[in-house]
């Protein structure tokens, strides 16, 4: 009997953090490079008080490129180990391209929990609203997790794979980027702003992930 | 006999651009300006659109045609996008002081040429013919996703100080009519030029 989607997805999902846990030098690197990239920014501003824009701004920049440590990896990996043909027999496009996703979501948690507190020792970021922070940077995560696993998907077979990850994801990701900004700045005591951003992410969270899915089909089963 | 009406096109519209077109209040003599950008604007959103279209047409398809003038469209409109944003940034340089305002406009032209230098940079690093087509189709509708975000959130993000579109927003046009009718020239005339090079670079494309 086939598993259902929904089961389908939760195998991908398994076998993704199966695998994912067993690659202990893969997570060691993402976690130092977002940590080394936090500190640099640290040492730059040298205890100097950053306004809540500035701040918001550079928790963004470092989520961003903390998220392209590993993104751009989803399905390169198994095309790398020659796992690509056997996922494609035995896994459904969807379910395939929805456990990558949630995997890569999980990821991204990891990193963003391990940061976040970090970002605001090192910085002196005062966090005003905490739950508006917490929103804001799950409907981003969300939208770079979708974004991320299609255009990784996409890179698959590139001549050239470095930096053209970031290329390709930073203007599709920008509507979540931009108007995330504004609320991270809001939530660490900055201009007062309009919660419809928050509804404007989540919306085009919604559409990346309609999008990715109608759109996966057509790259995985090009072969 | 396209290119000849293109190129009497063109050189009407520099004449009038030149000597019949009067300064315009408040901007003087950098008004002409805007009948390099305006046009260059109008024809590298027109290129987006186009290039998505054929996108979601080789995708249904598999036509290596569609591909052909998707990819000519975007190289174009990558093209027309630098003129407008080049010419916008002297325009407001010469007007607001500084080259770069971040004004949803100026916003929406960066974003078009991130998406454009993106989509071209993805093809350029496809060997394969029949998965370069197929990658860059859907790259092209991806990020065809961020047209609501550049036309409904941008406005509201940013505060503007680009003067009011020609038709503005209580439905009027508030031009004098010798700069209306060169600027229509200036935009039809832009737009065959795209028309043209489009199928001359997308035949070129077919035969490779």
């Amino acid at each position: 009997m086939r598993p259902s989607t929904f089961q389908s997805i939760k195998l991908v999902l398994r076998k993704e953090i199966t695998t994912g846990l067993r690659f202990r030098a893969a997570w060691a690197a993402m976690l130092m490079f977002s940590f080394t990239s936090l500190v640099c920014i640290s040492f730059a501003l040298a205890g100097t008080a950053a306004e809540p824009k500035l701040l918001a701004a550079l928790l963004w920049v470092l989520l961003f490129f903390s998220s392209l440590a590993g993104s751009d990896r989803v399905f390169s990996d198994e095309e790398a180990d020659g796992t690509l043909m056997a996922l494609r027999v035995y896994a459904p496009s969807q379910a395939v391209l929805f456990g990558k996703l949630l995997y890569e979501f999980f990821v991204l948690t990891v990193i963003t929990v391990f940061l976040l507190p970090l970002f605001i020792v090192l910085l002196g970021a005062e966090t005003k609203e905490m739950l508006l922070l917490l929103c804001t940077v799950g409907a981003g995560l969300w939208g770079i997790s979708a974004a991320g696993t299609l255009l990784s998907a996409l890179i698959v077979g590139a001549g050239v794979r470095s930096g053209l990850f970031s290329v390709l994801m930073l203007p599709v990701i920008l509507p979540v980027f931009i108007p995330a900004i504004r609320l991270t700045e809001a939530a660490f005591g900055g201009t007062v702003v309009s919660l419809n951003f928050l509804g404007g992410i989540l919306l085009y969270d919604m559409i990346l992930s309609v999008g990715a899915s109608i759109l996966f089909d057509y790259i995985w089963y090009a072969e | 006999m396209l290119g000849l009406c293109i190129a009497v096109l063109t050189v009407v519209v520099l004449g009038a651009v030149c000597f019949a077109v009067p300064p315009a209040e408040g901007l003087g003599e950098l008004v002409r300006i805007a009948f390099l950008h305006i046009p260059a604007a109008w024809v590298s959103v027109i290129a987006f659109f186009m290039s998505a279209w054929w996108a979601a047409s080789y995708l249904r398809k598999g036509e290596i045609r569609d591909d052909a003038r998707s990819f000519s469209s975007a190289r174009l409109g990558f093209i027309f996008t630098l003129l407008a944003a080049v010419s916008g940034a002297v325009f407001s340089k010469l007007t607001w002081g500084a080259y770069w305002n971040w004004d949803p406009r100026q916003t929406t032209i960066l974003v078009l040429l991130l998406i454009y230098g993106a989509y071209l940079t993805l093809r350029s690093a496809m060997e394969e013919h029949a998965r370069r087509a197929r990658v860059s189709a859907v790259y092209s509708l991806f990020s065809f996703l961020t047209v609501p975000f550049l036309v409904f959130i941008v406005p509201r993000l940013y505060f503007s100080l680009h003067p009011t579109p020609v038709l503005n927003g209580s439905g009027s046009v508030d031009m004098e009519p010798v700069m209306l009718l060169t600027l229509f020239a200036a935009v039809a005339d832009a737009t065959l030029i795209y028309v043209w090079l489009l199928l001359k670079s997308s035949r070129k494309e077919e035969k490779i």
